[in-house]
């Protein structure tokens, strides 16, 4: 009885893996002849990622190279990613772009890499400096937008609009994390050229939306501006200034471009945001780990274009991650 | 003796699905059966597996444990703090096995004394030492250690790496508690019928405390496992490892009513898992699709002992 169970299981089990397998045959085996480049990102339940994927593979299509896009279920498994750019190492990608689940945590896979002779390209998220040197690992090229340069647009289009006039509180994301530092930098080093626009206040929310902007509000009546290092915390700020009955006296500005940004500029309650570009990243990525593979040189910091987005072109298409 | 039986005959039955999908990867990609290959996949399996020891002891009591990703967590910062605190390597494992065993002790207690339903305690208890993780290290991971410790995962004899070694010691020692010690035959007997144990004259609370415990044990020594992996302690690591390794129980035959089951069926289940995984990944099969073959794949190995038990009544 139980063997009759067992032989319907497995060649059931079988069955389903081979269908899996057999309809992404070429891409995994690359019996197609064509090399082989893998992407491994963090997860495929974030909007960002699948446009990275999709910039990836048209990048793929044009240098006729088979495309692997891998990623774990869940963005905090950097164990699960650490698997799988281990597992395609197994199977002999020809280069390999990540983005690490974790700046030290993949450190160690990285090596394994290196060790195996398979170029990798980090994209959108930096591996941490210290543990890379520590460790003795070696990057082909890391890909990513350029934090500092989009904190600098924001800024560069406040002392615009503001007509070289403003008093601002900046809310910034986690202390210590780069890419909000980044972006702070970039914004102060703006305006440092507008001696009329102030920064008033600055303090960490944490990138949450219910974070602290009442209060800043509430010991500096006379703000007339704020740039959160991302668009949920200037969400959280929108609140707090409609709450306090100070709608549409304040400006807000924003980063990454988030649907309910977007709507929240068209509808005039925001003023703008910068957005990143993650299907233009992916395409970069695959350039650059095609060109590794190939032993061609490539450059070891690729930006990828970030751009403005205000009233006029916050609810078109294109502009959208 | 019809139960020994039956159980052997359910080994050979994983044993030979695990043979199965090896055939089956091996006719669809060159890559799997490498020595290299091979061994990737032990290395990787180690982890889930040594939670799975723990979790089988857990699921034949006739009980479930949801804190074992929590409890990788703890266990992981406080050995990692203590590494970093300048203590001996020693030390630092001594500690985290006991921030472990304790964890599963109090998982234990609330279960027996507290009369909660494992699953509510056990759910209760995967919140707690998250929230204990993230406060003890303020929601940072602690990294960098040295290369001694790191041997614990990246050291290799005779070309097998330490995992895998440490795997089958933990193995060998949760079998012979299991089959050969009376604690190891009153977890069978509380999870057959807990009632007629506890009239016969058994502790129960007291075994069924400790059975706890040694899931919180086998949480910590995958910590260990893991933080040397990558050289890092997240206080998030180990999100939704209790399914893996209730999986892995299931698939391997252990049934979620209690009384029967293994740790041969596991550690099958842990690779059926492992090599599963690895087979999608080395053929490039979508993430998506991933997720629906070993989801289907544990649906399956279940519906099997459901009506295995059906026939049987």
């Amino acid at each position: 009885m139980r063997a009759l169970h067992r032989s319907i299981l497995y060649p059931a089990v079988a069955t389903l893996v081979a269908l899996a397998g057999g309809c992404n045959r070429a891409a995994g085996t690359g019996t197609t002849g064509r090399p082989r480049v893998a992407l491994v990102m963090k997860t495929l339940n974030n909007p960002f990622f699948i446009d990275m994927q999709r910039g990836a593979e048209k990048a793929a299509k044009d240098l006729d190279v088979d495309l692997v896009v891998q990623a774990a279920d869940r963005e905090t498994d950097v164990e699960r990613q650490m698997q799988i750019v281990e597992n395609l190492i197994q199977a002999h990608v020809g280069a390999l772009a990540l983005t690490p689940s974790g700046s030290r945590e993949v450190v160690p896979v990285v090596g394994k890499a290196n060790a195996a002779k398979i170029p990798v390209v980090i994209v959108d998220t930096r591996l941490d400096q210290k543990a890379a040197t520590d460790a003795g690992v070696k990057t082909a090229s890391f890909v990513g937008s350029d934090n500092y340069r989009g904190g600098q647009i924001i800024g560069e289009y406040l002392v615009k609009v503001a007509n070289g006039r403003a008093k601002v509180a900046i809310l910034e994301g986690i202390p210590g994390h780069e890419t909000g530092d980044s972006r702070v930098r970039g914004f102060k080093d703006a305006i440092k050229g507008s001696p009329g626009v102030t920064i008033v206040a600055s303090q960490p929310a944490n990138w949450e939306r219910d974070q602290g902007f009442q209060n800043i509000l509430q010991a500096h009546a006379d703000i007339d501006t704020v740039f959160a290092c991302n668009d949920i915390m200037a969400l959280g700020a929108i609140e707090a200034i409609s709450a306090a009955g100070k709608a549409g006296q304040i400006r807000v500005l924003g980063f990454d471009a988030i649907d309910d940004a977007r709507r929240a500029i068209t509808d005039g309650k925001m003023t703008a945001t910068v957005a990143q570009y993650p299907d233009e990243m992916g395409r970069a990525a695959i350039e650059a780990a095609v060109k590794a593979m190939k032993g061609e040189a490539v450059p070891a910091d690729i930006g990828v274009r970030i751009g403005l987005i205000t009233k006029e072109n916050a609810a078109r298409d294109s502009d959208k991650k | 003796m019809r139960h020994r039986l039956s159980a052997s005959g359910r080994r050979l039955g994983t044993l030979a699905g695990l043979f199965g999908l090896g055939v089956l990867l091996w006719a669809l990609t060159p890559h799997f059966l490498t020595v290299s290959n091979l061994l990737n996949v032990l290395e990787q399996t180690s982890i889930n597996a040594v939670i799975a020891a723990g979790m089988t002891f857990v699921i034949i009591s006739a009980g479930i444990d949801l804190s074992v990703g929590s409890l990788v967590a703890v266990a992981g910062v406080v050995l990692a703090s203590t590494l970093h605190a300048g203590m001996p390597i020693t030390i630092a494992l001594a500690a985290s096995l006991a921030v472990g065993f304790a964890f599963g002790l109090l998982n234990g207690l609330a279960i027996t004394w507290g009369r909660l339903p494992p699953f509510i305690a056990t759910l209760g208890m995967m919140s707690i030492a998250r929230g204990c993780a993230l406060l003890f290290t303020e929601g940072r991971p602690v990294s960098g250690f040295d290369p001694a410790f790191r041997s614990i995962a990246t050291a290799r004899l005779l070309g097998i790496p330490a995992p895998v070694f440490v795997t089958i010691a933990v193995y060998l020692m949760a079998h012979f508690v299991l089959a050969e010690t009376r604690f190891g035959r009153y977890v069978y007997s509380m999870g057959g019928n807990e009632e007629a144990t506890r009239l016969s004259g058994v502790n129960v609370r007291l075994h069924k405390t400790l059975v706890y415990g040694v899931s919180g044990l086998a949480s910590a020594v995958a910590a260990v496992l893991l933080t040397a992996r990558l050289n890092s302690a997240q206080p998030i690591a180990g999100i939704m490892y209790e399914l893996d390794a209730i999986a892995a129980t299931v698939i391997g035959g252990t049934s979620l009513m209690g009384g029967e089951g293994g740790l041969g069926g596991t550690i099958i289940g842990a690779l059926i898992m492992g090599v599963l995984r690895n087979g999608l990944n080395l053929l490039g099969v979508s993430s998506f699709v991933q997720q629906i073959v070993i989801g289907l794949v544990i649906v399956f190995a279940v519906l099997i002992d459901t009506v295995l038990k059906a026939r049987k009544g």
